[in-house]
């Protein structure tokens, strides 16, 4: 049974301009002990879709789903009480920012404890124990000194290791990390990195990693799915799909990237902007902007459809009339 | 207007801009009374000719925004020399500042913040041209509606407010605006860092056809390797303040000698399974600038270190072709080659 079962998930926000729709039709699965990247770019919609999950949207927000269901309880008939204690203690979450998600006015060890004493309890020396041990855990030298350090006294690096000491405190069963590594200079990005790859690996936890940098997903997660306008536009195991991609999105995507083009001037790029609230187009979300579109794309939205039949890590989706690399992908087994 | 001396063929030979043994000193109060001197760039060296895109790669607190804001002017360094155009722009007097300015200008890393929200784009465009010069206001309303068309935006945005535009569109009106006093020189900090793929390439571009166009010489500043050799002829990899490595691109991204830019060159991510090297794990984090480590300020991280580099601190020299400071950067390029092989 997968840990993560979610299938034509909507989320829409009601603004003063009218039914923003965030996130439409999206469906995912993820298998306990799982790596799944989100690719997108600003307005996709990855972040949306992971708070939505976790219960922390607006109250301006309206989440459908025909089918929810976090390790086989049904999200959706859940009380807010039940749900506050399962997603407290089984899913976990790291943000962007580490510095903007440490509280400035409390010490490191303040914080790390609260979270334990909220959900495991124990003596204060007790507690104090875990929290050393979660913070060696994560790699930071001298925990027992750092415990009674502020946020600011910390290097991002350092605050972004405390951040992932908390979100594993509980053993979570699936950890979303949120641009985990944006913030971050490379040689520590590839730290942290590694970090949470191990931890994963070791805890045997789902994790979904959600970043704008496909290098990054290309290197950490086997499946990766890309968004688009909150869409989901294709879904595969990471190293095909970089390799051949399916949905023109993907394509143009990788194309634009300047380390596919070495010794040429001008890089290839994706005309027009992401559709905003206005101005979102009938048929599919992407033919204003792509360079394959046809009649029928204008027409009408496409739906999400297998392109091949199913590898170890489940099967290839496209979202897509016309899919860039057709030969290739049907002749695939 | 426009400036037609810097297409002559005499002045091309001759570096746009020209830095010595650039150093930047701040006294930084450690509690009551105790101050300390905190070196935040030293012994930096180059030259930059017309046309030509020097990039400055390294971590926070490598020194690279000191040295943006001495390059701008906004601050004199401690010592060494610095000249724009054959001007002395270290120690420069009032009238030499005041022309200085116009030939080197600035492109900030966030667009968001680096906009005016209270100002129309016009305004914000025009402001520089009020400042520094003495052009009548229809003449800069036509310049300014001008350079909005030259960099791929609309003459109607002129009326318009910076919220009413994308990152990407607010990156170019701050490209847009760095180029409204025709200067000679832009210091680009982190001008792409903020933007999505698909944005960033479009204005790459926009930089890339803006430098052919005005023979502009761009001081690049980048953490993102992918980035910096696309658009780089000449890279100077700093760390803790000082320059470890400096070359040509070639030189520097398929033989890279120092041990710090091997690790930051196989730590920078890649969606091309051939590209992806086996990594070089840094441990450790950037040590402060106030407490450096003695000699080799990379030794503690270094994976090649050897006693000698805590004791002796290594200087620039030639190794092939660029220069390296690294006490045994010969060996550690030639181990590099025979593991790769």
């Amino acid at each position: 049974m997968a840990l993560l079962d979610i299938e034509q998930l909507s989320v829409s926000f009601d603004t003063d301009e009218g039914t923003f729709p965030a996130v439409s039709d999206l469906s995912l699965t993820l298998e306990e002990g799982e790596v799944l990247g989100i690719v997108g770019e600003s307005g996709s919609g990855k972040s949306v879709t992971m708070l939505a999950m976790m219960g922390l949207l607006p109250f301006n927000a309206r989440v459908e789903a025909s089918r929810f269901h976090f390790a086989g309880q049904d999200m959706q008939t859940l009380n807010d009480r039940a749900r506050r204690r399962l997603t407290g203690n089984d899913i976990a979450m790291i943000f962007q920012e580490p510095s903007t998600s440490l509280n400035p006015s409390f010490t490191i060890g303040f914080q790390l404890l609260e979270a334990i004493k909220a959900h495991e309890g124990g003596s204060r020396r007790q507690r104090r124990e875990r929290g050393i041990e979660l913070l060696d855990q994560v790699g930071i030298p001298a925990p027992g000194k750092r415990l009674n350090d502020y946020p600011h006294q910390l290097s991002g690096g350092m605050n972004q290791r405390v951040m992932i000491a908390m979100a594993i405190a509980c053993n979570p069963r699936l950890l979303i990390a949120d641009e985990p590594t944006t913030a971050l200079d490379v040689t520590i990005q590839a730290q942290i990195l590694d970090l949470l790859l191990r931890l994963q690996q070791e805890r045997g936890m789902g994790m979904i990693l959600i970043t704008h940098d496909m290098g990054v997903v290309a290197g950490a997660a086997k499946r990766v799915a890309v968004m688009y306008a909150g869409q989901l536009m294709e879904t595969g195991a990471s190293h095909d799909v970089f390799r051949e991609p399916a949905h023109p999105y993907t394509g143009a995507l990788l194309n634009a990237l300047p380390e596919r083009h070495p010794g040429t001037a001008r890089l290839p790029t994706i005309p027009g902007v992401v559709p905003g609230i206005n101005d979102r187009p009938q048929g599919c979300l992407f033919h204003p902007r792509c360079a394959h579109a046809r009649q029928d794309c204008r027409a009408s939205r496409p739906a999400l459809k297998a392109v091949h039949a199913e590898t170890g890590l489940g099967t290839r989706h496209v979202r897509c009339y016309h899919p860039l690399n057709e030969e290739v992908l049907e002749i695939a087994p | 207007m426009s400036r037609p001396d810097i297409l002559d063929e005499s002045l091309l030979d001759a570096p746009l801009m020209e830095a010595r043994d650039l150093v930047q000193t701040y006294q930084v109060r450690q509690g009551f009374l105790r101050r300390a001197e905190l070196h935040a760039v030293r012994g930096v060296s180059f030259t930059l000719h017309a046309g030509e895109t020097l990039a400055v790669v390294g971590e926070s607190g490598c020194g690279k925004s000191t040295l943006a804001r001495m390059l701008t002017l906004v601050e004199h360094p401690s010592s060494g020399e610095l000249s724009v155009g054959g001007r002395d722009a270290a120690n420069p007097d009032q009238k030499t500042l005041a022309a200085l300015r116009r030939d080197v200008q600035m492109v900030f890393q966030n667009p968001y913040g680096s906009l005016n929200p209270r100002k129309r784009i016009g305004t914000i465009l025009e402001e520089p041209l009020v400042i520094n010069t003495s052009t009548p206001a229809d003449e800069r309303r036509r310049m300014a509606r001008d350079m909005l068309a030259r960099v791929g935006l609309r003459p109607e945005h002129y009326d318009r407010y910076p919220h009413m535009f994308s990152g990407g569109q607010r990156q170019r009106i701050a490209v847009a605006r760095a180029l409204m006093l025709r200067p000679r020189v832009l210091v680009l900090d982190e001008p792409v860092s903020a933007l999505d793929v698909s944005v960033q390439a479009q204005v790459l571009n926009l930089l890339n056809d803006l430098q052919k166009e005005f023979g502009l010489a761009y001081l690049f500043i980048s953490h993102d390797l992918s980035v910096v050799r696309h658009v780089a002829d000449n890279v100077m990899v700093m760390y803790l303040g000082r320059p470890v490595e400096v070359g040509s691109r070639e030189a520097l991204f398929t033989t890279p000698r120092h041990p710090y830019t091997q690790a930051l060159l196989s730590a920078t991510p890649s969606v091309n399974p051939d590209e992806r090297r086996a990594r070089i794990a840094l441990s450790g984090e950037l040590p402060s600038p106030l407490s450096p480590p003695s000699g080799c300020a990379f030794h503690r991280r270094c994976p090649h270190a050897r006693p000698e580099c805590a004791d002796k601190r290594p200087e620039l020299r030639n190794v092939e072709g660029a220069r390296v400071a690294c006490h045994f950067a010969e060996e550690i390029m030639e181990k590099r080659l025979t593991g790769a092989a």
